[in-house]
């Protein structure tokens, strides 16, 4: 790459060019003000050349030529070192001006970072850093150290109104007007002149000015002098294509047209001045200059001898003045000679020349600490040595080098330094070493925020164009130099980096940084007025709960503050606070469904479809629904949408969520929804998006209208979200006509400031194209799709009084309220309960009365008359044909609940009823009633029954009664039995046994009870029915003398209750040896428990299929006297014993009385009978057998040890047989006799004796295997008192 | 002193970035902290290829900025750990027996089974990384003062 080509290159052709001081007189700048321009103004545009082709003959005899040059035009007053102050504004005006322009440009989005990594360096660089640079390089002109700087050539130019011009030549070269620099030795006075005559052509003829040039010519040597004639357009009306002026004077006034006056002819004399000037005249006297320099330089510096002798003289002057600027030199110094020479040689491109002459200074300078003069040495060298294309590390060392002496000098050097860096960093970038570029800006950033803002952005740039690039870096730098712009009020600048540094840092997870940048430039883009866009900017840094509490008040305060000034409300869409789950968005909307609340709502529709099973007619049984029947009414597009009811609402569940550490207020939420009419929508699908669009557009304009117009009804849900909060919000809409109704979106006011808004179906819709499986999944616009059907009756019903916490056994008494608001009525009214064991329909009579009295037994004892209401077989309540509910009136049906099992119970409860108005689309509907309870354990009751050893028939009960609650105190009632007709009496007085009748908390109580069976007839003709008939007897757990009424446990709710729990305990009825128990109790007094109401209460507990029967089929009673009296002098005791045996089974049995004198039976530790191996059972023996030996045999088993060791002591013998045998026909007695033999006083115990029983096979034998078919049961203990009679 | 120490993940996401000045600086370390990302992207897209550097974790002085040195270290897992230290005389080996404590505790922070991975550190593993981390801290400090004499 040619270095000349490179920006550097072109800008150091452009800089370092012999300098043309113009001296002129004031009338000379009168005439060129005519056109809007000064006179360098002028000339300006005609000072470079392209394509001058000049040949140039510097020190070597090989000439060579000069294709480009161009020169600089300076007033000799401006010939000096600028105004530091005067340079800074400039600075300043040039950021300024280039702020104004791409105002427009830092609203829109910020750019990607992709597109800014692949666009080319011209793109992203603002163009006005060129300004700038070459403003903060001129700020150095003219310095003394540099002699490229100094003038060439004098332009002297008079005016051909002037009076005596040759006068006026000599006075305008007067010393005393020279510029100070040219003066105090610096710069050589003793340049080429140039004298130039100006004529303006409208102010009279050519003559006058001929006349003087042939003077002038005559005075100042005919080649020195020139004629320019301008202004020769009188009209001022001249139109260019091309303005030459524009490059150079860009802030001009737009209305006056620069270079009017000026004609093509006089453009073209004006180009030919300049070029005459360049090309013979400044050009050869470089030449000339060059060479004799060189001659000179050479007769004094070059050559051995020299060297040496500039050595010694140098190290000579060691001791001189040690001023920081070294000593100093004038022009004719032979080092400022040189240092001509150089720059003379670099001027005209003879690079290598220029080096040499560097190289030979710079030693001078660096032994004579002249340090300003080594570093501008050191730069040109540098310089040199880029534009030969040699040598990069000694360019590079040479920059590096300039620059850091620069730096040592002190602040006095900044400014060269400054230039030195820009230039070295222009170097760098030529060769695309961007990196080092970037270092070397960063390095000249000074204390002046403006100066370094715009380095850093350079730098910033530099890191961007590196390859690979340093984006990093580059968004750094650029929050860097932002941050500068904005500490000097440079908004637009900074807003620009910032907006490019978004780009950086967008996409990644650097929240802090992110925040930083955004909160910012929002703040900055406000100040501007530009509120939109901050708002968007605001916008990216509300969900911040990365970060502290403080700042999120401060982000939200700043963004409410923005939006405030913004004075208006503002609209955002995707506004982040709160934030929404979209995930839990949730859709309740009522077809034939019908919900009476939200939970029922929630329940899964498949546990409702198997409810309605068996009430939904028939014609949609299947898959078919309804809707497929009316296929033909409805087009079958919209066979997949949904359908609601005009006048009914469809509910929207969504979660807002908090994210930030403030609580946040937000108001006015709502829903956006689009509704159509009918027949809009028989058109085909493609206006789909159409009616998006008008919903897009409508947002805007429908904001501020109110919840209720013709087409819907919104609801609107005001809230506050405490920190990190979720709530779910419903919202509503309620279509008033028939037609389409599309649930668009979700809208929300943030602090009562901003509205937000979310579009539901944007959202999903583009992710589910983007996956292109639209097709197999219902998409989220579909599912908000509805179609809106002509508004029908619609039950709505509740539970009324049903209580939500239930001690178990609780017995309540809530009612069903069904209503209808509408005109038209509903029949056919069907109900269903999911668990017909907590809750029971009632009859209506019962409303009436009061509750528990209603339960209470009527005085005259009718029993077990009452018949349990009519279920259908799959417990579907049909509701009396004649009822219908129509106008508002309410349906009042008593229900009767009881919490059964405690746990965590769901009701549902589904209502089917039909149209009255057949025309309807909708035949019929379901009302679904969901109620959740929570049932606490109460009391915990189990009861144990064992035969009564003394009497046939009778069994002793034991109750358990635990009282699990922790606050609740019960008290006891009644307890009822309910069976075949048992009768339960008391063993003990109630008042004995248990006084107070309360039952503390986690209180224990067992008490017996005597279960008679008076079933007086063993025949077998009473059948126990599949619908027990529930009689029973009740027994009131109260002194005997208070008032309290027994509740009638035969009566309706009680015993329906009853049945169930019959059915959930056991599987089977069929042994008819079992009773069930109710056990009756109340609340002593009012629970502490708030969760429970205050109404009377009533607790039953039920304890079904307790089997009165023990393992064994037989029942036996041994009967004999208890005390005898016998005289054993004379002989031993012989006393009679009758012993009744039963047999309970339906076979007949076989029974062994088997007596055993040894005082201990072997088996008498085995309670386990023998497992019956008999020849006619085959396969399956009865394994629970031992279960239900164990319940009976603790009792027995202590008994029988205690039995043994009384034996041990004083034996009595069983006279008479050791086996009887007998055969018992089923369900009858038989009596066997016995005898013992006692031959001393004292007590006995005669259960020493075992019964060995076999049950033969009948005709039936195959339903017999639950029973046991043989076994061994031992004697009861029998207690005998013989006492010695005297 | 060690300022700050920080851990990204091979997305180039902060996981962990705890700073050990009382100044309100959390904003500058992030920068510093992101902007040495590009180097060491740098140098992971170009590893100098000789023979002991092949497999190297430590990736030594990343850049140094005005007050600050900038080291690196990248684990086999893309998980980068950058420590930013004011020590402007600080020898490699020091540093690398820092890393080498940090990465154990890093190790032993991801180890926690509730970790979720490239999730951010600063929640649930806080406790265990914050002590750990302080006495790594420490021990460096101290270790520096004792070299010092």
């Amino acid at each position: 790459m040619d270095p000349a080509n490179t920006p550097l290159g072109k800008m150091l052709l452009e800089e370092i060019t012999p300098v043309i001081m113009v001296l002129n007189t004031p009338l000379v700048e009168e005439a060129c003000l005519k056109n809007g321009l000064s006179f360098i103004q002028m000339l300006s545009p005609f000072c470079s050349f392209n394509n001058i082709d000049v040949p140039v003959r510097t020190a070597s005899d090989q000439p060579y030529r000069i294709k480009k040059f161009s020169s600089r035009l300076f007033y000799g007053s401006d010939i000096r070192q600028p105004n530091l102050e005067a340079s800074k504004d400039r600075l300043k005006q040039v950021i300024t001006q280039a702020s104004e322009k791409d105002i427009s440009e830092l609203c829109s989005d910020p750019p990607q970072i992709k597109d800014v990594i692949n666009s080319f360096e011209s793109a992203i660089l603002p163009s006005w850093f060129h300004l700038f640079n070459k403003e903060l390089i001129r700020n150095v002109s003219f310095s003394e150290h540099e002699a490229f700087d100094h003038p060439v050539a004098c332009l002297l130019v008079v005016s051909s109104r002037d009076d005596h011009p040759i006068n006026k030549f000599a006075d305008l070269f007067n010393t005393s007007k020279l510029p100070s620099l040219l003066n105090d030795g610096a710069m050589d006075p003793k340049i080429m002149k140039h004298y130039l005559l100006l004529h303006d052509n409208q102010d009279g003829s050519l003559e006058k000015a001929s006349k003087m040039l042939t003077e002038m010519r005559s005075t100042f040597g005919s080649n020195d002098c020139q004629l320019l004639c301008i202004n020769s357009s009188h009209d001022g009306h001249i139109e260019r294509q091309d303005d030459p002026w524009s490059l150079f004077k860009p802030d001009a006034s737009i209305g006056k047209q620069l270079g009017c006056f000026l004609s093509n002819e006089d453009l073209i004399e004006i180009r030919e001045l300049m070029q005459n000037l360049s090309s013979k005249h400044i050009i050869p006297y470089m030449e000339q200059k060059i060479r004799e320099l060189n001659q000179q330089v050479s007769a004094t510096r070059k050559g051995f001898r020299n060297q040496i002798k500039n050595l010694w003289w140098r190290k000579g002057k060691d001791d001189a003045v040690d001023s920081p600027n070294g000593p100093t030199y004038t022009y004719n110094s032979i080092e400022s000679q040189i240092r001509v020479l150089g720059d003379y040689a670099f001027m005209l491109r003879d690079y290598e020349l220029a080096l040499s002459n560097y190289r030979l200074i710079s030693t001078d300078y660096k032994l004579d600490k002249a340090w300003k003069r080594y570093a501008g040495v050191q730069e040109m060298m540098g310089l040199a040595f880029f534009l030969l294309d040699q040598s990069r590390k000694e360019a590079e060392y040479c920059m590096e080098n300039a620059f850091n002496t620069y730096l040592k000098m002190g602040p006095s050097g900044h400014l060269n330094a400054t230039r030195c860096g820009l230039w070295s960093a222009e170097m760098l970038k030529a060769r695309e070493q961007y990196r080092e570029a970037a270092a070397v800006y960063f390095r000249i950033c000074n204390e002046e925020p403006l100066h370094s803002a715009v380095m850093l952005e350079q730098a910033s740039y530099c890191y961007l164009l590196s390859k690979p690039p340093l984006i990093r870096k580059y968004g750094f730098h650029l929050v860097l130099s932002g941050d500068r712009y904005k500490r000097m009020d440079q908004i637009n600048h900074a807003i620009r980096t910032y907006r490019n540094a978004i780009a950086v840092f967008k996409g990644t997870e650097w929240s802090h940084i992110k925040d930083h940048v955004h909160f910012h430039i929002g703040q900055w883009y406000a100040s501007l007025g530009l509120y939109d866009v901050a708002v968007t900017q605001m916008l990216e840094i509300l969900d911040c709960n990365h970060q502290s509490k403080a700042t999120q008040e401060l982000f939200l305060k700043d963004f409410l503050k923005i939006i405030q000034k913004a004075g208006k409300t503002v609209k955002v869409l995707k506004l982040p606070l709160p934030k929404i789950n979209i995930s839990s968005l949730k859709v309740i909307f009522e077809d034939h469904r019908t919900y009476a609340s939200t939970t029922a709502a929630n329940v899964r529709e498949s546990l409702w479809r198997s409810l309605e099973e068996d009430m939904i007619p028939s014609l949609s049984s299947g898959r078919t629904n309804w809707l497929e029947l009316q296929s033909k009414i409805m087009s079958k597009k919209f066979k997949e949408s949904s359908i609601c009811v005009a006048g009914e609402p469809v509910k929207v569940d969504i979660v807002f969520k908090n994210p930030l550490q403030i609580p946040i207020s937000v108001s006015s939420i709502s829903l956006i929804c689009d509704v159509s009419s009918k027949s809009d929508e028989t058109e085909s699908g493609t206006n789909n998006i159409i009616v998006q669009k008008n919903t897009e557009l409508k947002l805007s304009s429908d904001w501020d209208m109110g919840s209720d117009n013709a087409l819907y009804t919104l609801s609107e849900v005001h809230l506050s979200l405490e920190e990190n909060e979720e709530k779910v919000v419903q919202l509503t809409v309620t279509p008033k006509i028939e037609g389409i109704l599309q649930i668009v979106g979700i809208r929300w006011k943030l602090s009562d400031s901003v509205l937000g808004f979310h579009n539901f179906i944007d959202n999903l819709g583009q992710k589910n194209i983007a996956k292109g499986r639209q097709k197999a999944k219902h998409s989220l616009a579909d599912n908000l799709k509805f179609i809106v059907i002509k508004s029908l009756p619609k039950l709505e019903g509740s539970i009324l009084s049903l209580p939500k916490v239930a001690y178990a056994g609780d017995l309540q008494r809530p009612v069903l309220e069904l209503k209808n608001q509408s005109k038209f009525s509903v029949k056919n009214l069907k109900m269903k309960i999911s668990q017909s064991r907590f809750l029971k329909i009632g009859n209506q009579e019962s409303m009436n009365k009061d509750f528990p009295a209603c339960l209470e037994k009527p005085n005259n004892r009718e029993q077990g008359v009452h018949p349990i209401p009519s279920t259908t077989p799959n417990d579907t309540f049909l509701f009396p044909q004649d009822t219908l509910i129509q106008g508002g009136t309410p349906l009042l049906l008593p229900l009767w609940f009881r919490a059964a099992v405690p746990g965590n119970i769901s009701l549902y409860v589904s209502i089917y009823y039909e149209m009255e108005d057949v025309s309807n689309i909708m035949r019929y509907r379901i009302l679904r009633l969901h109620y959740n309870i929570q049932v606490l354990p109460s009391l915990d009751l189990s009861f144990q029954i064992n035969p009564c050893p003394s009497r046939l028939h009778e069994f002793l009960v034991r109750m358990d009664i635990i009282n699990k609650t922790s606050s609740e105190i019960f008290q006891i009632h009644q307890l009822s039995s309910i069976g075949q007709n048992w009768e339960l009496s008391l063993l003990q007085p109630v008042d004995t046994i248990f006084p107070s009748r309360a039952l503390m908390p986690s209180q224990a109580l067992s008490c017996f009870f005597v279960l008679k069976n008076i079933h007086t007839s063993f025949s077998s003709e009473k059948k126990v029915s599949s619908v027990p008939v529930l009689l029973g007897s009740d027994l009131k757990l109260g002194p005997q003398t208070s008032d309290e009424q027994l509740f009638d446990t035969a009566s309706f709710p009680l015993a329906a209750f009853h049945h169930s729990e019959r059915v959930f305990q056991g599987t089977s009825n069929q042994d008819p040896n079992t009773v069930d128990f109710i056990l009756i109790t109340r609340p002593l007094k009012n629970t502490t428990d708030p969760g429970i109401s205050e109404s009377s209460h009533l607790f039953s507990h039920h304890v079904c299929h307790c089997s009165t029967s023990s393992h064994s089929p037989i029942w036996w009673l041994l009967e004999g006297p208890r005390s005898s009296y016998h005289d054993f002098s004379t002989s031993f005791s012989e006393i009679n014993f009758k012993m009744t045996i039963y047999n309970s089974s339906d076979s007949t049995a076989s029974i062994r009385i088997k007596t055993s004198d040894s005082a201990s039976t072997s088996e008498g530790n085995e309670t386990v009978p023998q497992s019956p191996n008999s020849a006619n059972q085959t396969g399956w023996h009865y394994a629970s057998l031992t279960q239900d030996i164990k319940v009976s045999s603790d009792v027995l088993g202590t008994q029988m040890g205690k039995s043994s060791s009384l034996e041990s002591v004083s034996p009595f013998i069983w006279s008479g047989t050791s086996s009887t045998t007998v055969q018992i026909e089923p369900k009858s007695m038989a009596e066997a006799p016995l005898q013992i033999c006692i031959f001393s006083p004292g007590i006995y115990d005669l259960s020493n004796y075992i019964l060995q029983w076999e049950l033969l096979p009948t005709a039936g034998s195959e339903n017999i295997e639950t029973t046991t078919s043989s076994g061994t049961s031992r004697g009861y203990p029998y207690y005998l008192t013989v006492l010695q009679s005297t | 002193m060690i300022v700050c120490v920080a851990v990204v993940g091979h997305q180039n996401n902060p996981l962990y970035i705890q700073s050990f000045t009382e100044a309100d600086d959390a904003l500058k370390l992030h920068h510093i902290v992101h902007c040495s990302l590009d180097v060491v992207d740098e140098r992971v897209n170009n590893p100098r290829k000789s023979g002991p550097t092949l497999n190297e974790t430590f990736l030594g002085l990343l850049y140094p900025t005005e007050n600050y040195k900038v080291y690196g270290y990248l684990t086999n897992t893309k998980v980068k750990f950058i420590m930013v230290t004011t020590d402007l005389d600080v020898r490699d080996a020091d540093v690398r027996s820092f890393f080498r404590r940090f990465h154990a505790a890093y190790v032993d922070a991801v180890s926690n089974p509730f970790h979720v991975p490239e999730q951010k550190l600063q929640y649930q593993v806080k406790a265990i990384d914050d002590c750990s981390l302080q006495t790594i801290v420490d021990y460096c400090h101290l270790s520096c003062i004792l070299d010092g004499i």
